[in-house]
């Protein structure tokens, strides 16, 4: 057909739609007219001859049907029919409507989010050309707890030296720096980076240049690459700031760049990039270097950690006391995201179930309401609708449901997200690139249509299956399909109890975890609510002197011991319950070890005397630090229990020395142990207890330190005048992370209590749903058999009798639920491992008081419909007949 | 009991199928005479196939419409040979080339099928 006429046609069928209809009835009409004229020439009378006719030609209102199915558009026009009429069915019964679209905004809206979340943070390449070629270089050695530690500079140069592998290779070093000189003093998360860092990335400054190649050799200037942020926070966005000097932890520095928004390495609050610039090492240390690199095309990720693993072997070839060293190589965004991917898997697996249960809940209500409207599919079957047609028009009808759903769970998703972000304890990487884009927006369409297919299926096909002559003389009491439909609904309400269960056993032994987690010992007695704790940074060019550095802390801690309120103050490197100051390997004097071994890396912190007071770590043996340990008095350290029980199970080990021995470290002095303390932990609550030796301020001195002081009360109030103090000894001390205990422990659990926060929630919308599922069965169930009840309690059953008949019926469908519910928990709990802490994946706690809140909910919201069912009358419950 | 149009659709529908290109050529071929109202198509089909068809209103007035909006056919209210109002059909040029076509094509097919028939 030419597509201009059958335009033009479909376009007269639309707009003259009634035109055209009249026109086919005014077709028919006398098209019968000329039938019954045919039949009485025949000699039949008019009215035979009418009835003849009419018999002849079938149903009108049929063939009226199929002639409008073979025209052109017929298929927009009845989409529109139905749409119209769908949207006026759904507004008829608002209650049924809300309800539906609530259930469906609630499991579209945490779906939209999450995947909102899982496609910023894991799928979306990272905003570097090529960004599946950059890979991070790390280092493992043996004994070392850390599969992807740290990197020192002559590693670095051993793999610049053998690299063939890489473009670009270059190091970075996480740090803080001080600004300061020009208004308040402020402390700048950023990275020292050697030259090939910004190429490697390929990422290009907003205004003027980064490092070029050489600018990180001995003698090259001081240099900054700063964040767009701080360009416009401090230098009101000026394009004069290339060339201008500013001081990073009390150095010259000469701005040379200005980095986009959008640019945030390593860090997300980075802001200033110094070249790093060195002498050539003249040990293997310090660890403070992280690798990147990008590969050369047509170089794989495996040839790659096969050229690096032969560098490590040449260095170990040369150390004798380097053992099974390897440079882990990793893709940066697995680098960057890894950590977050099992936490996001299973809240991603976690709101598919909810959406699930949603669902079911709707096909649920959608059953429940093909009761009532049997008669009206009766009806339309009869006049002449096919069954094809109605099935349609119920589609549409679910279809709408799940569209105004999503459109609902978007709004959801949108404040669910604003919420996420604001909230995100740290943990979760790039969440700054999460938003709500046409990508996810078209998930969360695709996610609602078939949603609406899922749920609006089943209950369509019963409906469209109603048996027209038995729904029309039943009245619409809706027998006919009830044994079909209650066997559906039935087994709607099971799969909602088993997703259920299986989300109430994930959150319940997160929980577990947390709650264990919780109950971790700290090490510390001091109530945490009555530690303040702060940073405190020098300006390093006053104190690049120990001595100076040493005398600034003595002079700090005199006045702040003053102060009205303060119990105890000192200062130290580390802090319980995560934040690891120095750390390393050490040798006991007396026992040397074999070629290639070494001790572990534990932590090393260097503390003021009065360390050990201010926390409450109790003395166990020997004496605390005072003030006999001088800088030029005789090195003395204190170790923890758990190296006594490491390194001196058989022998007394005050009086015995150890020295710190990193690799190629060699002009340590020995310290004498003088005391042994209680355990404390220094790499957050999770981690198996680590050994720790403590030096004493004076003898090991550090420029960056925390301040921690205990007060008599609660020590939140505090902060101002001690943050006073510290600016009245130097104004130009930069003052951080001002924090009680309490809030330093809250932060340690952070990423745990967001997953479980998050888990919880989910569960406990699913158990709700599952609770409103179950209600409206046995709601719906009692209804129908009110007649039966009635007869039930005229034959002399008791109350009693029908509250047991009806709650069993709830149990039952419990029971079942749970069977499954427990069965899919016990093999998929495995996969939440990597996420428990002190509980087993088949904690048997968690599988019987699952099971049995579950069991509770469903036997509650069976109580009310049963209760219901109790108090029917049966003179008026048999009247209705 | 199952639904009368259920029953009815697939009956029907199979029929349709067999015969869609056939039902089309007879209207066609039924029109060429001369134009004609809904009945007429239907009594002038079961003349010319001696009563072998029977086209029923349920298969003809889709096809009817079908074919006008095609083009094939044009449509105007006039008077019966009882004065009474009906819609008559006729065929348009483009439906006289469609008759010329499917008459060509059916000839090829049904020379096709005699002789397979005749090789067995």
């Amino acid at each position: 057909m030419p597509i201009l006429t059958a335009m033009s046609s479909w376009w007269r069928n639309l707009r003259h739609r009634s035109g055209v209809e009249r026109d086919l009835d005014e077709e028919l009409a006398a098209y019968l007219d000329l039938l019954a004229e045919e039949k009485m020439r025949q000699g039949m009378s008019p009215e035979a001859a009418r009835r003849a006719a009419r018999i002849e030609a079938g149903g009108v209102e049929q063939i009226k049907e199929r002639v409008r199915g073979a025209r052109v558009g017929a298929f927009v026009d009845t989409v529109l029919l139905d749409l119209r009429y769908g949207a006026r069915m759904l507004a008829r019964s608002p209650g049924f409507t809300a309800v539906a679209v609530l259930a469906l905004a609630l499991g579209i809206g945490a779906n939209t989010a999450i995947s909102s979340v899982i496609d910023g943070v894991l799928l979306r390449p990272l905003p570097y050309p090529d960004d599946g070629r950059l890979v991070i270089v790390s280092r493992h050695f043996a004994r070392s707890a850390f599969p992807y530690g740290t990197l020192c500079l002559a590693d670095y140069l051993d793999w610049r030296a053998g690299n063939h592998a890489f473009e670009d290779p270059s190091v970075f070093n996480q740090r803080h720096f001080d600004l300061t000189g020009t208004a308040e003093p402020e402390q700048l998360a950023g990275a020292e980076v050697t030259a090939g860092f910004f190429s490697a990335l390929r990422v290009r400054p907003l205004l003027g240049r980064v490092f070029g190649p050489g600018e990180d050799g001995p003698a090259t200037q001081r240099l900054a690459v700063i964040s767009e942020s701080l360009w416009r926070r401090r230098f009101g966005a000026d394009p004069g700031v290339v060339g201008q000097a500013v001081d990073l932890d009390g150095r010259r520095s000469t701005v040379i760049g200005v980095m986009p928004g959008e640019f945030h390495f390593p860090r997300p609050d980075s802001e200033v990039w110094t070249n790093l610039v060195f002498d050539p090492p003249t040990r293997r240390g310090p660890f403070f270097y992280r690798g990147l690199a990008r590969l050369r095309h047509g170089v794989t990720l495996v040839q790659a950690q096969a050229e690096v693993d032969a560098i490590a072997r040449r260095i170990e070839l040369g150390d004798p006391r380097t053992s099974r060293l390897t440079f882990p190589l990793r893709p940066l965004r697995e680098a960057i995201v890894g950590e977050a991917r099992p936490a996001l898997l299973v809240l991603f697996g976690a709101v598919a179930l909810v959406l699930l249960i949603a669902a079911a809940n709707v096909a649920n209500l959608l059953l429940a309401r093909a009761t009532a409207r049997e008669r009206e599919m009766a009806v339309r079957l009869g006049l002449g609708a096919g069954r094809a047609r109605l099935l349609r028009q119920l589609l549409t009808e679910s279809g709408l449901l799940a569209l105004a759903g999503g459109v609902a769970g978007v709004a959801v998703a949108a404040s669910g997200l604003a919420l996420l972000r604001a909230w995100n304890p740290g943990n979760l990487p790039r969440m700054q690139e999460v938003h709500l884009d046409a990508r996810v927006l078209g998930f969360t369409l695709v996610v609602s249509l078939l949603t609406g297919f899922l749920f609006g299926l089943a209950p369509a096909l019963q409906s469209s299956r109603a048996d027209l002559a038995a729904a029309l003389k039943q009245g619409g009491r809706g027998h006919s399909a009830g044994a079909g439909r209650r066997r559906a609904r039935a087994a709607l309400v099971v799969a909602e109890i088993a997703l259920s269960l299986l989300l109430l056993a994930g959150a319940a032994l997160l929980l577990r975890s947390f709650a264990m987690l919780q109950r971790v010992e700290t090490g510390f007695v001091v109530p945490a609510a009555r530690l303040l704790t702060m940073q405190i940074s020098p300006n390093a060019a006053r104190y690049r002197d120990d001595k100076a550095c040493i005398a600034l802390y003595e002079r700090l801690l005199e006045r702040v011991r003053r102060l009205p309120g303060v119990e105890s103050a000192a200062v130290s490197d580390s802090l319980p319950p995560d934040r690891e100051g120095d750390a390393d390997t050490y040798v006991i004097a007396g026992r040397p070890l074999a070629p290639g071994e070494l001790n572990p890396i534990v932590s090393a912190p260097t503390v003021s005397a009065d360390y050990f007071r201010t926390l409450g770590i109790p003395l166990v043996k020997g004496r605390l630090f005072d003030l006999r340990d001088r800088a030029d008095s005789r090195p003395v350290a204190i170790i923890s229990e758990a190296m006594a029980r490491r390194d001196f199970a058989r022998q007394d080990p005050i009086g015995q020395r150890l020295k710190r021995s990193g690799p190629e470290l060699h002009d340590s002095p020995y310290m004498e142990i003088v005391g042994v303390v209680g355990n404390t932990r220094y790499l957050g609550l999770a981690r198996a207890l680590d050994a720790a030796y403590y030096e004493p301020l004076p003898q090991n001195a550090g420029r960056k330190l925390f301040l921690v002081v205990r007060s008599a009360a609660a020590a939140a109030s505090l902060a101002p005048l001690l943050r006073r103090e510290v600016q009245a000894v130097d104004r130009d001390l930069v003052v951080t992370g001002v924090a009680t205990m309490e809030q330093l422990l809250s932060d340690a659990v952070a990423p745990p209590r967001f997953r479980t926060v998050l888990l919880a929630a989910f569960a406990a919308a699913a158990v709700l749903l599952a609770a409103i599922g179950i209600y409206g069965v046995i709601a719906w169930s009692v209804a129908q058999r009110t007649h039966e009840i009635g007869v039930r309690m005229a034959l002399g059953a008791r109350r009693a009798d029908v509250l047991r008949l009806v709650l069993g019926q709830g149990a039952n469908l419990a029971a079942a639920g749970i069977g499954l519910g427990l069965a899919a928990a016990f093999a998929l709990t495995r996969f939440l491992a990597s996420l428990l802490f002190g509980v087993g994946a088949t904690d048997p706690l968690t599988f019987v008081l699952a099971p049995l809140l579950l069991a509770a909910v469903a036997l509650t919201a069976s109580f009310v419909p049963a209760q219901r069912a109790a108090s029917i009358d049966p003179h008026a419950a048999l009247k209705v007949e | 009991m199952r639904e009368p149009q259920d029953a009815d659709a697939d009956a029907d529908g199979s029929q349709t199928n067999l015969l869609q290109g056939t039902l089309d050529l007879l209207i066609l071929k039924a029109l060429a005479l001369g134009e004609l109202h809904g009945l007429g198509v239907a009594r002038r089909i079961e003349q010319i196939t001696r009563g072998t068809f029977q086209v029923k209103p349920g298969s003809l007035f889709p096809a009817l419409h079908r074919m006008a909006e095609s083009g094939w056919l044009t449509s105007s209210w006039g008077e019966s040979e009882n004065k009474r109002r009906a819609k008559y059909y006729r065929l348009s040029k483009a439906g006289q080339r469609q008759l010329a076509a499917e008459t060509a094509h059916w000839r090829r097919i049904s020379l096709a099928i005699a002789s397979a028939l005749a090789a067995g």
